[in-house]
């Protein structure tokens, strides 16, 4: 069954279009990977899978919920009349749906006035009026398996970037989500960082956790994702099984993309 | 020597009256200049601008003649005479309204600081947009907030004796009639002692309450 699906979606800033018409579907348990050079959408495509954004136009479904649907040429939200970011902030709909997802930022983005186990069980009490022991004994094995148990009451200050990287995952897999979007996790952190980033992630891989990751670290994406995505230029140029299109790209633009990781 | 202890003794008696326009202005504008601050921060353009417009006669006007507005204003616009009643509550209005802008503006710059990422985080976790201001963004602005703050109440403390002008008995008018009637200067020092130990003290507690907050960058 497919968790999420996007159909036919574009987005232009001031007229100007950065996605151009890109479609795709993640299945349950899937790894899909996101690659492409700085500036092609990537961002703005999982901004527009988690709310942060708007479309202009296309169709979204999470399970069986649409939550965009395509009216005239225009994007129409479920229970929205304006297509605003405001709009999206007020959306009480979408507030529902946003407990099918989790995302992890770029640059971590965590709470810096609360210890890392209150960035952690916070949402899950207050936002999903779980438990609250039972979300703490969550966070924990969370915190555990991401190797940072003995920091529960640290700040995020006080961690080094892969770290509070490891605790923004552990925030977002306490959340219980069907479905975890990773914008670039590892390209603030310097190599050795990375390594360790990328090593939990890959073992949620292995637990069949369903992913999208938007990636510039090559080899990752081969050895961690089902499926790759190329994108170029607001378009998907290419996409298929991972091993495939990266060890074996069949458009020029995607030989021309993957060159530049080649060592 | 009795002399100057009657001098302290006279002069501290005003201090009661200053602090209670100290403190009075300090519990009313530190919450209305919150208020401002939605307003000026409103998406409303009406709001916004109304806010901003308020801010800058606020603050583009001396205190003391917003003083003599709040005071005489009622007479003379309504013929109605408030008597000498109304003398401290137009002190309070005054200051209050006028800090409430100057809160206003700096509250708006703390909240203006905050990394756009932290309200993106809060929306995918779901919190409503009420909730993050409450929970995220409101504590992070009280620590960014703190030195401005500071400085205004700092400002406060040496302003509250321009009460003088509409003939409010403070420190600073007790200070003035005992150096005239005696004609001496000591009153006016003494009163001068005593703004500086006040000031001295909240510096001293905005410091500490400063450092309460250096848990976390
Ligand atoms: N909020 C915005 N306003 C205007 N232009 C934007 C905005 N966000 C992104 N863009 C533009 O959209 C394009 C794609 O950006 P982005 O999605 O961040 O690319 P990527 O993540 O692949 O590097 C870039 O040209 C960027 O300048
Ligand atoms: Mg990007």
């Amino acid at each position: 069954m497919s968790l999420f699906e996007i159909k036919n979606c574009k987005k232009n800033f001031d007229g100007v279009p950065v996605i151009k018409d890109i479609s795709f579907k993640v299945d349950e348990g899937e790894v899909v990977a996101i690659i492409g050079s700085s500036g092609s959408g990537k961002t703005t495509l999982l901004r527009i899978c988690t709310f942060l954004e708007y479309m202009n136009d296309g169709e979204m479904t999470y399970l069986d919920k649409k939550v965009v649907i395509s009216e005239n040429g225009k994007a129409k939200y479920i229970g929205q009349k304006n297509l605003s970011i405001d709009a999206l902030k007020k959306n009480k709909e979408l507030i529902k749906i946003k407990n099918y997802f989790g995302l992890v930022f770029q640059n971590f983005n965590l709470f810096p006035h609360w210890t890392v186990l209150k960035n952690v069980i916070n949402a899950p009490i207050s936002v999903e009026k779980r438990n609250k022991d039972e979300v703490i004994e969550k966070a924990m094995m969370y915190l555990k398996k991401m190797g940072i148990e003995n920091k529960v009451n640290s700040y995020p200050c006080e961690l080094s970037g892969g770290q509070q990287q490891r605790v923004a995952i552990a925030r977002a897999l306490c959340m219980e989500p069907k479905i975890i979007y990773f914008d670039e996790p590892t390209s603030a952190l310097d190599p050795e960082l990375t390594r360790e980033v990328l090593k939990v992630i890959k073992e949620l891989a292995n637990e069949k956790r369903t992913m999208v990751i938007v990636t510039h670290e090559m080899s990752f994406a081969r050895d961690v994702a089902d499926r790759v995505i190329f994108v170029d230029n607001g378009v998907i140029v290419e996409e298929g099984n991972a091993k495939e299109v990266i060890s074996n790209p069949k458009m020029e633009r995607t030989k021309k993309f993957l060159q530049k990781y080649e060592e | 020597m009795n002399n100057i202890t009657d001098i302290i003794i006279r002069v501290f008696s005003g201090a009661g009256a200053s602090s209670i326009i100290f403190f009075s202005t300090i519990i009313f504008s530190l919450p209305l200049g919150l208020l401002i601050t939605f307003a000026r921060m409103s998406k409303l353009k009406v709001l916004s601008g109304f806010a901003g417009f308020l801010i800058s006669v606020l603050r583009g006007t001396p205190l003391m003649l917003q003083l003599f507005m709040w005071y005489y204003g009622p007479f003379y616009l309504f013929r109605v005479s408030l008597g000498l009643n109304w003398r401290l509550p137009a002190i309070i209005i005054g200051f209050s309204i006028n800090y409430a802008a100057y809160f206003a503006e700096i509250f708006r710059s703390g909240i203006e600081g905050i990394p756009v990422g932290q309200y993106e985080a809060a929306s995918v976790l779901g919190y409503t947009n009420s909730q993050t201001f409450i929970k995220i963004i409101f504590p992070q602005m009280v620590k960014r907030v703190i030195p401005p703050v500071t400085n205004e109440i700092i400002t406060l403390i040496k302003d509250t004796s321009l009460a003088f002008a509409i003939t409010y008995t403070e420190m600073f008018t007790v200070a003035k009639q005992i150096a005239a009637a005696k004609a001496t200067i000591i009153p006016l020092l003494v009163a001068g002692i005593f703004y500086y130990i006040f000031n001295y003290i909240v510096a001293f507690v905005m410091g500490r309450i400063e450092k309460s907050f250096n848990y976390y960058k």
